[in-house]
């Protein structure tokens, strides 16, 4: 399939096509998506050498088992970005001498592009950041803490209330209150 | 399931959808949430706010030379899977299937991460379906069926990295779920997974992941067994 024709494709149409091994639909896959996972990356191991490897791994395992992705399991999108998070958790932890998680489940050309450029979908989904970052900016520091400790940092709540000298119950709470608020924040484009 | 212990597992949805439970505490939530729907709607309503957390980084912008090599890499493996399809006459894409003399079932082994496939061979005796695939390099793997449960033996394994367990999956139609078995080689090489429920199973597959198991498979299929219907 030729790369222009693979553009017009969405992710789920692209999947099945990388899974048959053809790397215009996975060219297109990557440039759709590689920015929101290398930033991803990097947000969580901190250092871009690191960020590059991480986003390598993920890229390759996605196309070397682009077959396996399961539609039940919510967008492409969304699987990607659980892989790399799952990626970068590792090389963190491993960096930092932690025990492997045990997870069950682990400046910008773009900036300086005119933004005619940037796709619908692009620009819909900075949107999207700029609103999730509101939204947890909103919340109470000790919630966006929590979140922030957990997704980006990937200790287990255990870990957390033991970092802050809380009650394991009290960092339950708080997680949940958290996800509440960014759903209410979110709600209309959530729905 | 005690009123205080629905309560527990409730109280766990967030942290389980930050990925912050223990394997332990993961498996035991899933558990409940299987036969709890006023988890299972909590969890739904509050997934999306987690989901968009990545989306809430700052973008940084990738170096022009990580697609430059991801892309060398994916290009020579395409040519070497079309390579290996051509000289095996099978095509992925349709999935066909060759017929194996003398054998009581058809079988389609497909190992995604080299993308070529083998065919091979199975045999029904006492009620036990028997299948037996070699995967390079040397790997092999016997499924035997039995009734509504199976079991996965593996050999020639290599030994994993300490941070990594093998997990096996299973596809019911177009969905692959976790068989919820995770397990790692013996010294020897060899291992086995039990499958608890078969019914419906058309593809076993064991991946390698990362301690404590994936949602979903992070890696290529080290084994791949399609199971006669």
């Amino acid at each position: 399939m030729s790369a222009s024709k693979a553009e017009r494709l969405a992710d789920e149409e692209l999947m099945p096509r990388i899974g048959e091994k053809d790397p215009d639909a996975f060219e297109v896959f990557y440039d759709r998506h590689g920015g929101v996972a290398y930033s991803l990356a990097y947000r969580i191991v901190g250092e871009r050498g690191a960020a590059e490897d991480v986003t390598q791994e993920a890229f390759i395992s996605i196309w070397r088992s682009g077959a396996r992705y399961d539609t039940a399991r919510g967008s492409v999108r969304t699987w990607m970005l659980g892989i790399v998070r799952n990626r970068a958790i590792d090389a963190l932890r491993s960096k930092a001498g932690r025990a492997p998680k045990l997870d069950f489940d682990d400046d910008s050309i773009l900036e300086h592009r005119p933004a005619e450029e940037l796709t619908d979908s692009e620009a819909l989904r900075r949107e999207t950041a700029k609103e999730v970052r509101g939204a947890l900016d909103e919340l109470p520091g000790e919630q966006s803490k929590v979140i922030e400790l957990a997704y980006f940092g990937g200790f287990s709540h255990s870990e957390i209330a033991g970092m802050l000298g809380v009650p394991l119950g009290t960092v339950k709470g708080r997680m949940r209150l958290g996800l509440e608020k960014i759903r209410g924040e979110l709600a209309e484009g959530l729905t | 399931m005690s009123a205080t212990d629905h309560e527990r597992h409730s109280d766990e949805i967030a942290a389980y959808l930050l990925g912050a439970l223990e394997p332990g505490e993961a498996a035991e939530l899933e558990r409940h949430l299987a036969g709890c729907e006023e988890c299972r709607t909590e969890l739904e309503r509050l997934r999306p706010a987690a989901q968009l957390l990545p989306e809430s980084v700052e973008r940084v912008e990738p170096p022009r030379e990580l697609r430059g090599r991801l892309m060398d890499q994916v290009r020579t493996e395409a040519e070497t899977a079309q390579a290996s399809r051509r000289r095996r006459g099978w095509h992925i894409g349709s999935w066909s299937l060759r017929p194996v003399a003398g054998l009581a079932a058809l079988v389609l082994v497909v190992a995604a991460a080299a993308a070529y496939a083998i065919g091979n061979g199975g045999s029904d005796e006492g009620g036990a379906t028997t299948v037996v695939t070699g995967h390079p390099p040397g790997v092999t793997a016997e499924m035997i069926r039995q009734g509504e449960s199976g079991t996965l033996h593996l050999a020639n394994l290599h030994q994993l990295p300490r941070d990594e367990v093998l997990q096996a999956w299973v596809q019911r139609g177009k969905r692959v779920v976790s068989a919820k078995t995770l397990f790692v080689p013996n010294p020897d090489g060899t291992a086995s997974a039990t499958i608890d429920d078969m019914d419906g199973v058309s593809t076993v597959m064991v991946t390698a992941e990362p301690r404590g198991g994936s949602v979903q498979p992070t890696s290529a299929p080290i084994v791949s067994v399609a199971i006669p219907q």
